[in-house]
């Protein structure tokens, strides 16, 4: 590979790298758009009179005395409560992830190591839950939920957030399991341990990244989610997604829409930092040895 | 300290036999060897052996206990696997050591005990490494270390050599026969190499499609074979076969006729060892046949020729030349001949 990069004439090889920074600037260009306009007063960031005011701050400066303010943030956070929806967030996290990875874990092992036919068509069944879009299900639970007096809470949300998750994390978990060999399950049980303890103490140590990769795509739904936690929670246990929206305003209600943009930036910036930090974990190969004799 | 019976042990999926009706006891300290080709169901009677497969029919006793019903865990038994099957987080020292964890054997004995198994297979330099930094070879001892470890009732070893070249197979294959008698502990191994099955066990049951053919010792096995399909499995090369007829006492077959059997007229296929027959001076054997293919051995020369179907081999001296298409003679005396029905296959000289 690398005589052939060597080989490359140096013109193609410019012509590509070109390529790649103009593709990134592409792609990074409006985060850091944002980060930069969040803190500008509207009146710069959605200038009408002259897009460069967002570059110069020039009612920035007028209105604050500096050409960067922290007003959106403050707004956003302290006025609006934007920690309480953090706080939200967190939690609706934190249980759907846990408990989508721990019925995954169980369950993806259990039908990849499962020698009934069934078991291929409760994946397939799945696969079509998981295809539908989650508001088709809303006509479906909503009614229900009033009428239990449940709707507004988050533990709703969260079960449904599982419910819609499963699908997926039973799919994935079961094709990393059926990338163990069977012989390792095996022979731990010889070894002395019975099923579950083979599962804890040989399996899900070699399933590490499988996990963490289900895991962190289970977060990434919890955390995106709009159409369900929209839908579902009340405006105390609104979490981020649906705050952001909720500081855009609404026909009734005049929002501010430098809060939004500060909170867009606020809820991005723990995914960068989160993807970096897992990226060592989800390449790492630890079925290295295992799978081959 | 186990013995281990098998009584009608039968394994079905569905409509396919994996392994039909097996019978066998197996002596404390026995080195038992399951020898056949792929599919005949010598894995499958290990693994319902370890309790890995469930029972379809009939009774496995170790020490008089029926273990139909237990846990792999609680029959006392060690299995090496075909893939080694390393706990591939673990290095080799606790890999070697997960045994005693789990059974919660006396944490102030593991060392010891891991350092006696690991020394037994050569693996003292290696305990810090994990199984991905290991060659072949060296996983294969581990997996042995880790079924030492505990000093169980039985070892179960499914082919521990097909994944080793062959120049290793041949030092491993020493290493477990050694092994095996230093620890004198039941053992059951199962393997398609005939020549593994020769030289480890103490008895061979040779199987195929799920039936047991023959029970015996190596030399019984090679010497006596109960049916044609032994014949024709155990030997390098296999055992000659010739379909024929016997009339009188005399076994005639294209280019061949064998006086001197006692055996009832009709047809028969009658087998005899390359190693048995000789070259015999033009005329005087009793199969003439041109050569049809000779190869160089180094310590011999085996040479082939064609009786209708089959090839018929001859081990010559290793000084002998010719060409293909010259015509041979063959000497075949009675006395080492083996007859079997054609119809049955089954062995019927006395």
């Amino acid at each position: 590979m690398a005589s052939q990069v060597q080989k490359r004439p140096v013109l193609l090889q410019t012509v590509l790298v070109g390529i790649l920074i103009l593709w990134m600037i592409a792609a990074a260009f409006p985060f850091f758009w944002t980060l930069w306009g969040s803190f500008k007063v509207e009146g710069d960031f959605f200038s009408l009179a002259d897009w460069t005011n967002v570059l110069t701050g020039e009612m920035t400066t007028r209105e604050t005395g500096d050409a960067f303010t922290t007003e959106g943030y403050t707004g956003a956070w302290v006025q609006e409560e934007f920690w309480k929806a953090a706080w939200n967030s967190t939690l609706v996290c934190l249980f759907v992830v846990t408990i989508s990875l721990t019925l995954g874990t169980l369950g993806g092992y259990a039908l990849a190591r499962s020698t009934y036919r069934y078991a291929f068509w409760f994946l397939l069944i799945a696969l079509i839950f998981r295809a539908m879009p989650p508001i088709t299900l809303v006509s479906g639970y909503l009614p229900v939920f009033f009428q239990w007096n449940i709707w507004g809470h988050l533990p709703t949300a969260i079960i449904v957030l599982v419910a819609i998750n499963q699908p997926f994390t039973l799919w994935m978990l079961h094709s990393f399991f059926k990338n163990i060999p069977q012989d390792l399950d095996e022979s731990a049980m010889v070894d002395g341990c019975t099923r579950f303890q083979a599962f804890r103490h040989v399996i899900i140590p070699v399933m590490w990244p499988g996990v963490i990769t289900t895991g962190l795509f289970s977060f990434l739904l919890a955390y995106n989610d709009f159409a369900v936690t929209a839908m579902i929670l009340d405006k105390q246990n609104q979490t981020m997604v649906p705050k952001i929206a909720s500081f855009l305003g609404t026909t009734q209600t005049k929002g501010n829409v430098m809060f939004a943009v500060a909170a867009v930036v606020s809820t991005t910036a723990p995914l960068f930092l989160l993807i970096m930090f897992f990226q060592r974990q989800i390449v790492s190969g630890l079925t290295a040895g295992a799978v081959k004799g | 300290m186990a013995e281990i019976q098998l009584r009608n042990v039968n394994k079905r999926w569905g409509n396919f036999v994996g392994v039909d009706n097996f019978n066998l006891t197996i002596p404390d300290k026995e080195f038992l060897v399951l020898l056949g080709p792929s599919g005949c169901g010598k894995t499958t009677t290990m693994r319902m052996i370890a309790g890995l497969e469930d029972i379809t029919d009939g009774e496995i006793a170790i020490d008089g206990k029926v273990v139909n019903s237990l846990d792999p865990k609680d029959r006392d038994v060690a299995m090496v696997f075909q893939s080694y099957a390393l706990y591939p987080n673990m290095n080799v020292y606790e890999n070697i050591r997960f045994p005693l964890k789990v059974r919660g054997i006396d944490p102030s004995t593991h060392d010891a005990k891991v350092r006696r198994a690991s020394a037994m297979v050569e693996l003292d330099d290696f305990l810090h490494r994990k199984p991905a930094e290991l060659s072949g070879g060296q996983r294969q001892r581990v997996a042995l270390a880790r079924a030492i470890v505990r000093e169980p009732n039985v070892f179960l070893m499914d082919e521990p050599l097909s994944n080793l070249d062959a120049k290793l197979r041949v030092s491993t294959r020493a290493q477990i026969k050694n092994l095996s008698h230093e620890l004198a502990v039941t053992t059951i191994y199962v393997t398609h190499d005939q020549i593994e099955a020769m030289t480890l066990a103490d008895r061979v049951v040779v199987m195929e499609k799920g039936i047991v053919q023959q029970v015996g010792s190596p030399t019984e096995i090679y010497d006596r074979p109960a049916n044609m399909f032994v014949a024709s499995f155990i030997g390098n090369p296999a055992m000659n076969l010739i379909n024929g007829d016997i009339q009188n006492g005399t076994f005639e077959a294209r280019d061949t006729r064998i006086p001197g059997l006692s055996a009832a007229s009709g047809k028969t296929t009658l087998g005899f060892r390359a190693e048995d027959a000789s070259l015999a001076a033009a005329g005087e054997g009793q199969i003439t046949a041109p050569i049809y293919t000779l190869e160089l051995l180094g310590d011999a020369t085996m040479i082939s020729v064609r009786i209708g179907q089959a090839l018929v081999a001859v081990k010559a001296d290793k000084t002998f030349r010719a060409e293909i298409g010259d015509p041979i003679s063959i000497r075949v005396p009675p006395e080492i001949c083996h007859l079997f029905s054609t119809d049955t296959g089954q062995r019927i000289d006395g």
